[in-house]
């Protein structure tokens, strides 16, 4: 049984490849403006790293906000369940998932690799990934170094807006006040964790938690999100391919 | 699902209904404007008035109101106020009934209606009737019912006319009997198959208060018997091989007037099959009957102030409704609607919240507006929530 996985996600796009339920390739690329192709590239890009041919594959499963435009796949999962999925069989043991995106964030209480509840921030830019980019620009900082920048802080300034815009001019603020600049990133990113953190106690999330999404990679959110909800995570070594993974065993147990 | 011409009729009666209310004026009767199930029918129509309902589903007048209303105003508040102060000069149509009424009878429910309704009554007669907002308290039907004894001689001063009780216990009677049938087509979505989406029902609701009393009982009479005799048509094979695994939703909530049905669309287009909706477009509306054997004022004082609104408390009574709703109508799961900041809906969701874990049915809340925005956003929710439940 060979089943491939796509997420296509507003930043970037997400396959996996599953051989058997365990995982042979992965490829994550830029979204960009169509949806459709760089999903087509991804799949190509995974049958080509696992050393196989379209027609060896026995199903696509899509996921992602452009799931549902990847007119090649066979059947649509949401994200809720493919993540659970993906997230369960990396650890069995798991209780809740939290996803930060590039456009939204979620939070998944999970029981036996089921969803029991789920609660999703997708109205505002507060709590996901572009709310850290935009404010790493006006600290004139790269994505990717702002949550090491954020560990060596000793006193995380306070930043009070949820607004990404406004947090982008209070970074400014700051700076112009003479904040040092890891300082700053300390604060835009304890204020994402606790805007995380509160909706994670909506849902109950306890013990044995895994956090994944493209925001996971940022190992100053994980010590944050940790502290404010007082337990240690699971950051899987990929943690931005558990929805395509997901999706992708979602079509082993279909079959 | 089965096609009903019934239900074509209804979703085409409104210019036949804007025809009528014209021609009433024209005889001399008086048009009110209602915004609530808290304003009871029997008192108009025993007067001799007729109703329409003024609550707002349009986005389009939205705008228009916020000229005068802050923006972070409930939808269907602004709505409301946007149709009636349109002057059509940005190119909006409001809905042709909300210029023919002759009074708006208002009530204190929520702040926002409060506060629109003293602007409203710049543009409009308006007339507001005072609610005890602890329903549960001696003295609160009491004072509801001098409220309503108020009303009734605000309603003969604009009719001309004297209520009687004769007069009260025939429209309360006919009242009943409208009750009754929208409880026998409730009770057909208890099936296991239902003979009539959830959607379809939400726009025969939307349109209750839209329609004269009587046409609306004809209409209703209508569908029964159609659906009636759907559960016996041999094709309904195909259409039950069409419900099977589609779980069964209760919507509860905010209201949803006419012109705005995104998230029962939503629900229905993604699987879900909504059996039964806890809102004043739904069984808040006419679950419980009017005491026909007691002093009519009486009787509807007490009726009346038990219907279960976010602005009473504490509102038990919804949440014991919801989890009574919820067996009854066999609901897998739960989707909790509410408007963009209608605090009281919004807020009394965490005690629904509670109230359905314990009960061990599975809840999805969405919060919204009118515009289209976010139909990608309450997609993808719906969609998760319908793999968790089937």
């Amino acid at each position: 049984m060979i089943s491939i996985g796509v997420d296509s996600g507003s930043a970037t796009t997400k396959a996996a490849l599953v051989i058997d339920s365990q995982m042979a390739a992965f490829n994550i690329r830029p979204t960009g403006f169509d949806f459709l192709s760089s999903a087509g590239s991804a799949c190509e890009e995974v049958l080509t790293n696992a050393g196989l041919d379209k027609g060896d594959v026995n199903g696509i499963y899509a996921t992602g906000y452009g799931r549902n435009s990847i007119k090649f796949a066979d059947k649509a999962v949401s994200e809720i369940t493919a993540h659970t999925l993906g997230v369960h069989h990396l650890y069995p043991l798991v209780n809740g998932v939290i996803d930060i995106g590039g456009q939204d964030s979620k939070i998944i209480l999970v029981s036996e690799g089921k969803v029991i509840e789920f609660l999703m921030n997708d109205k505002c830019a507060a709590g996901t990934g572009k709310f850290l980019e935009y404010t790493a620009k006006a600290l004139e900082v790269p994505i990717e170094e702002l949550g090491d920048l954020a560990l060596i802080s000793k006193e995380p300034a306070s930043i009070t807006s949820m607004c990404t815009v406004f947090a982008e001019s209070e970074v400014i603020s700051l700076r112009a006040r003479g904040f040092k600049k890891e300082d700053i990133a300390a604060g835009l990113t304890e204020s994402i964790a606790r805007r995380v953190a509160v909706m994670a106690r909506q849902v109950g999330l306890k013990q044995n938690v895994a956090f994944v999404g493209g925001v996971a990679k940022n190992k100053g959110m994980k010590v944050f999100l940790e502290k404010e909800l007082g337990v240690s995570l699971y950051v899987p070594p990929e943690p931005q391919i558990t929805g395509a993974l997901g999706a992708a065993l979602y079509g082993v147990n279909k079959s | 699902m089965t096609h009903f011409e019934t239900l074509d009729y209804i979703k085409n009666s409104y210019s036949e209904r804007i025809c009528q209310l014209k021609e009433e004026k024209k005889a001399g009767k008086k048009i009110v404007g209602t915004l609530c199930l808290f304003v009871p029918d029997e008192i108009i129509f025993a007067a001799g008035a007729d109703r329409v309902i003024l609550c707002g589903g349009k986005n389009d007048t939205i705008p228009i109101a916020e000229q005068y209303l802050p923006r972070n105003t409930c939808p269907l508040v602004k709505s409301s106020f946007g149709s009636i102060v349109n002057n059509g000069c940005s190119g909006v149509k409001s809905c042709s009934h909300f210029g023919l009424v002759d009074m708006i009878v208002a009530e204190n429910t929520c702040d926002s209606k409060k506060k629109m309704y003293e602007l409203m009554g710049n543009y409009v007669p308006t007339y507001v009737i005072d609610l005890p907002q602890k329903p549960d308290s001696s003295a609160a039907v009491k004072y509801f019912l001098e409220e309503l004894n108020r009303f009734k001689e605000v309603m003969e001063k604009l009719t001309g006319n004297i209520i009687t009780a004769e007069g009260l216990k025939k429209e309360i009677v006919s009242s009943n009997e409208t009750r009754r049938l929208i409880h026998r087509l409730y009770n057909l979505r208890k099936a296991e198959f239902p003979p009539i989406s959830g959607l379809d029902m939400i726009k025969v609701m939307q349109k209750q208060y839209v329609l004269s009393a009587e046409g609306f009982k004809k209409a209703l009479q209508d569908l029964i018997e159609e659906a009636e005799q759907a559960r016996e048509d041999p094709n309904r094979a195909d259409f039950k091989a069409s419900l099977a695994h589609r779980p069964r939703i209760m919507i509860s909530g905010c209201p949803m007037p006419g012109g705005n049905t995104k998230v029962p669309e939503i629900i229905e287009n993604r699987g879900g099959l909504i059996v039964v909706e806890e809102s004043c477009t739904g069984t808040r509306s006419f679950w419980d009957l009017v005491d026909e054997n007691k002093d009519p004022m009486t009787a509807l004082a007490e009726r009346y102030i038990k219907i279960p609104c976010s602005c009473m408390t504490p509102n038990d009574r919804r949440i014991d409704n919801i989890l009574e709703l919820a067996r009854e109508f066999k609901v897998d799961g739960v989707v909790h609607y509410t408007l963009q900041f209608c605090h009281g809906y919004n807020i009394e969701r965490y005690k629904v919240q509670q109230a359905l874990r314990n009960a061990g049915i599975p809840m999805l809340s969405i919060e919204t507006d009118y515009s289209d925005s976010d139909i990608e956003q309450i997609g993808l929710r719906v969609d998760a929530f319908m793999e968790m439940l089937s």
